[in-house]
């Protein structure tokens, strides 16, 4: 560096010469994915977040979390018991009146699974969809419950890792130009971002949120992208001027990695959260529209993109079932909103083939009483309901577990949080009890000291 | 019960290796042990390193005298002489002070202050500049942003609903101010243990134990047994890892599984805690502008909804018993058997249900009750007078709701503290089967773990208001002789400016902890803190004067090889700036900071789209962006993102140490900010104010104000190249003629001034300050 030449004519220079280093990593910005796989092994070294080997063969890579916040209905939904609709009026266990449902309910496919007719689209996936029907937790409050849900402990008195930021730290991250855990639409409330923080692991396992809108902050390029490039040069080449003096501090590489990152995000990300260039076929299926009424469809359409491009946890969430009052009306208009898009985005999956390496999960923090509260309502249960599984490495028509005869308590095939998280862990290749973070003195693990998983739902 | 295999493998591991490893501390290797020491008889050693007694030791004899501008300095050269290493050089002034100014203020330094300091040939600049650091009210902001995070520092309650604890910040300022009046470290901590039963009559003391108070809490729980357990479990842990750098929480559902410390013993621990309450609204007592201006608004606001309130009264007074009772009736029956007891049979914990119910009804809460007396029509409680009562306390509700905006957005005029109620005796304490709270089994009492208590047992000495044990617990981890106490706060201190402690994990003191790196200097320091009564200021100035300190940051390849992690320190650790320090040092580079000290938490923009809800309303007054980020609202559901992105602390739990971590968000913020922006956008106008029309002035300026140097010939040719062909550039994007670009602020508009080249400035310094010489400190 004798001469005065400008930094910016350095930096193409190395780009001419260098294989690996820093030139590769401009190259690599510049020629995308591809050339950062044929170094995924260097990238490791600097980047924690690049794709770790897991346990054992994984049956699917990737989760999508369909959260039903508020607790839906089993009894009313998916859930047909007939002792409970010939019991209308009578006393219920522990109190109460049983309130049978009011909605009708049908058997769907080969494996005659019941359904009401709140969810007629969802029915016609029927024998793929793998049920849990055993599944209970431990609090019947929804900020523990579903801070539970999330975490694995309800009311720790450390917050836990979310299980997308465990997911991570275990499997790492498919796609380098995207974030590996994404939560659309999060809920403020009921915890907040500890759902879906990373809480004592690193902070680059954490979930980053986008509203149902597909708003990330910060991730729109606030000046045109060839003006961006240029003061992106001018950062990075500063960088690399530092990064040749003995000044410089180890995490450089790191930092004009994640610069290089930021900028493919910045078109990538954004254009992913971009349905609009959907075909209409598409965007009728799912039922996409404007507003809050079209939000679920819209985050399902999101969830299926991200996915598809490598996103290791996609997390939506409709939230509104907490039916104490005006359940019937209720479930009618919340259902109309999940029905259609989460049944579309089966379909989609299905139809691209994403199924075979995605997992779906859906479902509430706890269930509903089959009693009835008040005039037309349910109060929350915690002893037995239901969640579905589909797609990668799961039975397809499956009821696992039950039950007791009016819905009230899992009797068979029991599942509580922890030993759900554990089946998930094991699907996505993990161990859940080897899958530990040190922390404060101690080894630390998503199922804490808790969890069987349950291998009767692998297919 | 179960355990997974692997934590158990560990725990043999560890135990394996303790065996292993000889008792290494207070053995000083011999070369640098001088002779009059030798001959003395070593202690015998018993127990972990550090329950033994602080032992002061000799300072080492070492050969580069002219090194040693401080003990500090003997205890780290004998080290590296033992090693064969030469420390390095001092770094350059620029670097050092602006190394300084980061580390004792959390900002960057003035120019000005960099030109003086650089241009002071006296023999005392480096202790004028010392002292006029810790003289600033910027110390103990500083400092209070790291005792913060230990003291899981938050406005707000957590949990679901995340109730704003007002009064929060009044802790806040009392951490900074005990920090820039140097109140002894004793002291401070008994105010925060115990303030409440060792100042009575006195407001400091009240609000210190917001240490205690800033507990996590849901103020919806129904089950209040439960509640209070992990309240004074949070008090307990918290207690333990902070003070005493033990992992006690280990403790409480089974034996320690590294430490000595029993189960029983961490309920012991806990017992001390068996009488506390949160008590809220105590009126403050020397009322300042602040609470005077809450207090008018307020005003306003009552005056304002004095009919709706008065009719809403009226409602709920006239169901009152019912609604009081129906409410009531919705806790989980444990709580319940509490709650409807008379008073006159009322149990210390009786009484604290009492008084936690008090604390967290409202008259909305009593009102809850219409939900079922008017809408149920198959409830027993349903009557057609409460229908009319439902409907016109709904319409009430609505109409108070518009007045909101005429609420005080911060501040408040009251006092939130721990106390005993005015009662000496405690709920008993009982040894909980497996940490469940619904299987005591033994009853204890307040006790000291036996291991690190060498033998001293708890003096309790109720007082006519208090059980007077959080004093008997302050007094023993105040104490001089407590082993652990000293030396876990001198090793914080030493790792704010080493990158780490001379135990590297400085919370945990216990066996899975790590063994001090330098046990005579640990001790040193410890025993030197003591002695100099407890001095934090002392203890910083020592550090800030020491050669160690003083070292370039340079890496050194012979380093490199003979001690590959840097333990020995024969290199200043660099290190990322952490969240706080970067955004005010923008601040401070933009010429925007507001050096206000204290007062209410302050709400800044945050970026669109950011799903708070009602839980981040941005502050009205614009000044409050411009507060120094300590003063920034901590929200538990809602970390302020900017911080957040840059790992700051998480208030769920103490944060020992930040992390520093690199992820593409931070790109993404540094560059695509909206704040980020406007601050390139007022440092550029500071620039071309304060260095006039020259460009290479302006960037020398530029440099000067953010790291303290002026660019060199390559950088500065580089620079100026850039804004020639980003001017052009920004023509050429500007084809369709609809570019919007973002000009400097705070000048005169100049009508000769090219906009052009002015936006392409902006650009310049917004990469600049994007850039990794900013956000290190070297």
């Amino acid at each position: 560096m004798s001469d005065n030449k400008p930094l910016i004519t350095l930096r193409r220079t190395l780009l001419q010469s260098a294989g690996t280093g820093f030139g590769y990593l401009a190259l690599a910005g510049l020629l995308g994915d591809t050339a950062l796989k044929a170094n995924a092994a260097e990238a490791n070294a600097i980047n924690p977040l690049g794709p770790k080997q897991p346990n054992f063969q994984p049956r699917a890579k990737r989760i999508i979390y369909l959260f039903m916040e508020g607790a839906m209905s089993n009894v009313d939904t998916f859930e047909y018991k007939p002792q409970l609709q010939k019991g209308d009026g009578k006393p219920g266990p522990g109190g109460g009146t049983l309130n049978a449902s009011k909605f009708q309910f049908k058997q769907y496919g080969e494996s005659g699974s019941w359904f009401s007719e709140l969810m007629p689209n969802i029915a016609t996936h029927a024998d793929e969809l793998c049920w849990l029907r055993g599944l209970h937790t431990d609090t019947p409050a929804h900020p523990q419950a579903v801070v539970q849900l999330h975490t694995g402990a309800a009311n720790a008195a450390l917050t836990r890792p979310s299980m997308g930021a465990w997911l991570l730290y275990g499997l790492g991250t498919e796609n380098q130009d995207l974030p590996g855990y994404i939560t659309i639409n999060p809920p403020s409330n009921f915890g907040g971002a500890v759902n879906y923080g990373s809480a004592f692991l690193p902070a680059y396992y954490q979930g980053t949120a986008i509203s149902d809108q597909g708003f990330m902050p910060n991730v729109h390029a606030a000046s045109p992208d060839a003006l961006q490039r240029e003061q992106l040069d001018l950062i990075q080449s500063m960088n690399r001027h530092l990064s040749a003096t003995s000044g410089a501090p180890d995490a450089v590489d790191g930092i004009i990695r994640s610069y290089e990152l930021g900028f493919r995000m910045e078109g990538k990300i954004a254009g992913l959260l971009d349905t609009s260039k959907e075909p209409q076929k598409v965007l009728d299926s799912y039922g996409i529209k404007p507003g809050p009424e079209g939000s679920f469809a819209r985050q399902c359409l999101m969830a299926r993109r991200l996915s598809e491009a490598g996103v290791r946890f996609v997390e939506i969430r409709q939230p509104g079932w907490d039916h104490h009052s005006n359940l019937h009306k209720g479930l009618i208009d919340q259902c109309s909103m999940i029905d259609r898009p989460t049944a579309a985005l089966l379909s989609d999956l299905g139809e691209r083939g994403l199924l075979d390496d995605t997992l779906v999960l859906f479902g509430s923090e706890f269930g509903r009483l089959p009693m009835g509260q008040g005039v037309d309502g349910r109060d929350h249960n915690i002893t037995g309901y239901s969640m579905f599984l589909a797609g990668a490495g799961v039975k397809k028509g499956l009821n696992y577990g039950g039950t007791d005869e009016i819905g009230m308590k899992a009797v068979d095939g029991r599942m509580h949080i922890n030993d759900l998280h554990a089946t998930l862990l094991a699907l996505m290749g993990l161990d859940h009890t080897q899958l530990t973070y040190r922390y404060a003195g101690r080894n630390f693990r998503l199922t804490d000291v808790a969890g069987v998983v349950q291998k009767g739902v692998f297919a | 019960m179960r355990y997974h295999s692997s934590f158990h493998g560990l725990v043999t591991a560890l135990l394996i290796m303790t065996l292993a490893l000889p008792p290494v501390y207070g053995a000083t290797p011999p070369e640098i042990q001088p002779a009059a020491t030798a001959t003395k008889p070593a202690p015998a050693p018993s127990g972990l390193w550090s329950y033994r007694p602080v032992k002061r030791p000799d300072v080492p004899v070492v050969q580069q005298k002219a090194w040693v501008r401080t003990s500090i300095d003997a205890f780290i050269l004998a080290q590296l002489e033992a090693k064969g290493i030469k420390p390095s050089a001092d770094a350059d002034r620029a670097t050092f002070i602006r190394r300084a100014t980061l580390d004792v203020w959390g900002m960057i330094p003035t120019p000005e202050a960099v030109q003086s300091f650089v241009a002071d040939r006296s023999p005392e600049a480096y202790e004028k500049l010392v002292d006029r650091l810790l003289a600033s009210p910027h110390y103990g902001e500083r400092q209070a942003r790291r005792w913060l995070d230990l003291a899981r520092y938050a406005d707000s309650t957590g949990f679901e609903n995340d109730a704003t604890r007002p009064d929060m910040w009044r802790y806040r300022d009392y951490v900074i101010k005990a920090f820039n009046d140097d109140k002894p470290y004793d002291q401070f901590i008994k105010q925060q243990l115990a303030g409440d039963e060792l100042d009575t009559g006195n407001q400091e003391g009240l609000i210190a134990t917001g240490f205690l108070a800033g507990y996590p809490d849901n103020h919806n729980s129904r089950d209040l047994i439960q509640r209070r357990y992990q309240i004074v479990t949070d008090m307990t842990d918290t207690v333990g890892a902070v003070f005493l750098a033990q992992t006690v929480a280990c403790a409480r559902c089974h034996n320690h599984k590294f430490d000595k410390i029993s189960e029983k013993e961490y309920f012991q621990l806990q017992a001390f805690f068996a009488n506390t309450n949160e008590v809220n609204k105590i009126p403050v007592k020397d009322l300042g502008l602040q609470e005077l201006e809450y207090r008018k608004a307020q005003a306003k606001w009552e005056d304002a909804t004095k009919d709706i309130r008065a009719q809403q009264k009226a409602i709920v007074d006239a169901i009152r018993e019912q609604g009081t009772k129906y409410y009531h009736e919705r806790y989980l029956s444990d709580s319940r058997a509490s709650i409807f007891k008379p008073e006159d049979q009322w149990t210390p914990l009786d009484r604290w249900v009492q008084h936690r119910v008090d604390n967290v009804t409202t008259e909305d809460s009593v009102a809850e009750y219409l939900e079922v007396a008017g809408a149920d029509r198959k409830s027993k409680e349903y009557n057609l007078a409460d229908v009319q009562r439902l409907e016109d306390y709904k319409k009430l509700y609505g109409e108070l709701a518009k007045y909101d905006s005429l609420k005080p957005t911060k501040g408040s005029d009251t006092v939130t503290a721990i106390t005993e109620l005015g009662h000496p005796d405690a709920p008993p304490t009982f040894l909980l089967f497996g940490g469940n709270h619904e299987r005591p089994m033994e009853e204890v009492q307040p006790g000291f773990p036996a291991a690190i208590a060498n033998g001293e047992e708890p003096v309790i000495v109720p007082t006519a208001a208090s059980s007077g044990r959080r004093t008997a617990l302050a007094n023993w981890i105040a104490s001089p002789k407590n082993p652990l106490t000293a030396r876990v706060y001198v090793n914080r201190v030493w790792s704010q400016y080493f990158s780490r402690g001379i135990v590297r994990t400085v919370s945990n003191f216990g066996k899975a902890g790590e063994l001090p790196a330098n046990p005579e200097l640990l001790d040193y320091l410890a025993d030197t803190f003591v002695q100099q009564g407890w001095s934090i200021k002392k203890l910083h100035r020592e550090i800030l004067l020491s050669s160690v300190y003083r070292q370039s940051s340079d890496e050194r390849a012979d380093v490199r090889r003979a001690d590959p992690e840097n333990k020995l320190l024969a290199v200043f650790p660099r290190e990322r700036l952490d969240a706080e320090e970067i955004r005010d040092s923008f601040l401070v580079a933009a010429g925007k900071l507001d050096e206000t000290v204290g007062g209410p938490s302050v709400f800044p923009p945050v970026p669109q789209g950011l799903n708070a809800g009602g839980f981040w309303k941005v502050s009205k007054d614009p000044k409050d962006f411009n507060r120094r980020s300590l003063y920034i609202f901590t929200r538990r559901s809602v970390a302020y993102p900017l911080l957040e992105t840059f790992d700051m602390s998480s208030p769920q739990q103490v944060h020992s140490q930040r992390n520093v971590t690199t992820t593409p968000l931070q790109a993404l913020t540094l560059y695509n900010d909206d704040q980020v922006l406007g601050w390139a956008q007022d440092l550029a106008g500071r620039v071309i104010r304060e260095a006039g029309a020259n460009e290479s002035a302006q960037l020398d300026r530029l440099y000067q104000i953010l790291f303290a140097r002026n660019p060199d010939k390559l950088e500065k040719t580089t620079l100026l190249s850039f804004l020639d062909s980003h001017e052009k550039s920004i023509w050429d994007e500007n084809g369709a003629g609809k570019l919007e670009v973002a000009l400097p602020v705070g000048l005169k508009r100049n009508p000769t001034a090219n906009p052009l080249r002015e936006a392409a400035f902006v650009d310049l310094v917004h990469a600049v300050a994007n850039s990794n010489d900013f956000v290190y400190r070297f």
